[in-house]
This record gives structure tokens, C-alpha cells and sequence, in this order.
């Protein structure tokens, strides 16, 4: 399970250098538990499937999310509202398409459009009874932080090439 | 003035790609779309020259427009550029073999973008 993270910081760190314009620091990952509450203001979640199972999700807080949204369109919104949601949404899709591609030796997979999770106190239902949740905390603006979970487990089918 | 097709379910993505399509000063019109089935539609009622096209999206993806599409002989030829965050080598393929005339990764190099468009345009 550990070594399918990779992909996933290197394509992180790689779409907010190119996309948003700044640079991340990748801290220690660790193990989360799958009933974690986040209490974060807002996640975006895809899914795996096809030959490996899981998902992917970032969280932050409002503010955080105010300030990316405003990198990518120039407008700042306190709350967060359809142009949040739609950067955020953005941005897990291309971490997810782009981690594919460190992926593809190991399995061919399908991802799902990003949903949307607002709000504090809620928790994520990973698609996988088994797999074990990583999590990657980002450092990024110097002194602010944002969550990057990763659970993914192949499920031994092949799909034809 | 070329019309230039934009498909994206991220408007902010849709605003990125013509950004970046300006750069290029050349004389163009956009129409915008957020799903396959909203580019169908686009694609009667007016006459396009370029496809921008995402592959992931509601109702009608990227991917199954495009398979759509090019079994239409008036639109055979039409320039169909994937814009997409599907980054695997399979995924490249599956696209070319379905009729995209090229492809690129998101998120979107201005410089390989613009390279790509003036080869169709010359």
C-alpha cells in the first residue's frame, strides 16, 4: 500500500506548482483511521476502480480553500461557494489523473467525477473494508496546511489492454 | 476567425484553456460547454473549427463524445485536442485510437499547447 502514495505526492506537489503557482512541503504520512472525523471545512473526494480499489481526498480549511480559489480566478470568496468548490473539485481530478500515471505498471484504474464535502465533524467512507488510509499532511503559504488520504488496494482483476 | 469548442466541467478550467488559447493571438471565437452532451449540441448549431475537449465529465464524457462524434463522416477531420488530467499511457492511447488528433495532460503547458494548436493551424 505504501509504495502507491508516492505517485500521489509527487502528482500533489507537481499540480500546485503548475496549477495554483506555489510550492508544497510533504511532512510525514501516516496511517489514519478509516472512522476518523476531519475536522476540516471542506474535502474533496475520487474514486478508484478497475483493477484496484480506493480513493483519494483532500481537506482543508475555508480559508485555505478561499485563498487557493483565488490563486487560479483572481476572486476571493470568504465562504465557500460554487467557485471553491469548483477549484477544489479540479484539483483532486488532475492529483488523481496525474497519480495514475505513476500507477500504471501496477494497475489500470478508472476515476470517478470529485464529490464535494462541506462542513466539520463528518467522516469519509472509503470504498475498501481492508485497506489502510495514508495520510499526507502538506505545509503550504509557510505556516498553513492542507490533508492529502490515500486508500488503494488492488482487487486482482485484469482488464484488457 | 476560427470557432474554438471548449469542453470542460471546471469553468475554471475552461477560463485556463482559453487563456491560454489567446496567447496565441490568432482571430478566434469561443463557444463553451460543460459535458459531451452540451458539446453535441454546440456542435450542430454552430460550425466548428477546434475541439478542446476534457475526458472526464457528467452526463456525456470526453472519451464517449468523442467516439460519437467521429463515427459522423462530416466530422471525421474535425481537430479534437484532449485536454485532460488522465496522465497513463493507456488512457493516451485509448484516446488516440478513438480519434483525438492530439493530446495533452493537465495541467496545461502553455508552451506544449501552443505548439500543438499551431501545428493543426499552421
Amino acid at each position: 500500500m505504501e509504495k502507491y502514495v508516492h505517485p500521489f505526492i509527487d502528482a500533489c506537489e507537481d499540480v500546485f506548482r503548475k496549477f495554483v503557482g506555489t510550492e508544497l512541503f510533504a511532512e510525514r504520512p501516516f496511517f489514519s483511521h478509516r472512522d476518523d472525523v476531519y475536522t476540516w471545512d471542506i474535502s474533496s473526494v475520487i474514486n478508484f476502480t478497475g483493477e484496484a480499489k480506493g480513493a483519494v481526498v483532500i481537506s482543508m480549511k475555508k480559508d485555505l480553500a478561499a485563498k487557493i480559489t483565488a490563486a487560479l480566478t483572481g476572486n476571493f470568496h470568504e465562504e465557500v461557494n460554487e467557485e471553491t468548490v469548483d477549484a477544489i473539485g479540479e484539483i483532486i481530478n488532475i492529483i488523481a489523473g496525474n497519480a495514475k500515471k505513476g500507477l500504471e505498471d501496477a494497475f489500470r484504474l478508472k476515476i470517478s467525477l470529485p464529490t464535494i464535502i462541506q462542513g466539520t465533524d463528518y467522516s469519509i467512507s472509503w470504498p475498501s473494508d481492508k485497506t489502510r488510509v495514508i495520510s499526507i499532511p502538506f505545509k503550504i503559504y509557510d505556516k498553513e496546511s492542507f490533508c492529502l488520504s490515500v486508500a488503494i488496494e488492488s482487487t486482482g482483476a485484469k482488464e484488457d489492454a | 476567425m476560427k470557432n474554438i469548442l471548449v469542453v470542460d466541467d471546471s469553468r475554471i478550467m475552461r477560463n485556463v484553456i482559453m487563456n491560454t488559447f489567446l496567447t496565441l493571438k490568432m482571430p478566434c471565437n469561443f463557444v463553451e460547454a460543460s459535458n459531451g452532451k452540451e458539446a453535441l449540441y454546440q456542435l450542430q448549431k454552430i460550425s466548428i473549427d477546434m475541439v478542446l475537449l476534457d475526458w472526464n465529465m457528467p452526463q456525456l464524457s470526453g472519451i464517449d463524445f468523442l467516439k460519437q462524434i467521429r463515427a459522423i463522416p462530416r466530422y471525421q477531420a474535425l481537430p479534437v485536442i484532449m485536454i485532460t488530467s488522465e496522465a497513463a499511457k493507456y488512457n493516451v492511447i485509448e484516446a488516440l485510437k478513438s480519434g483525438a488528433t492530439d493530446y495533452i495532460i493537465k495541467p496545461v503547458d502553455e508552451t506544449k499547447f501552443k505548439e500543438k494548436v499551431k501545428k493543426i493551424f499552421g
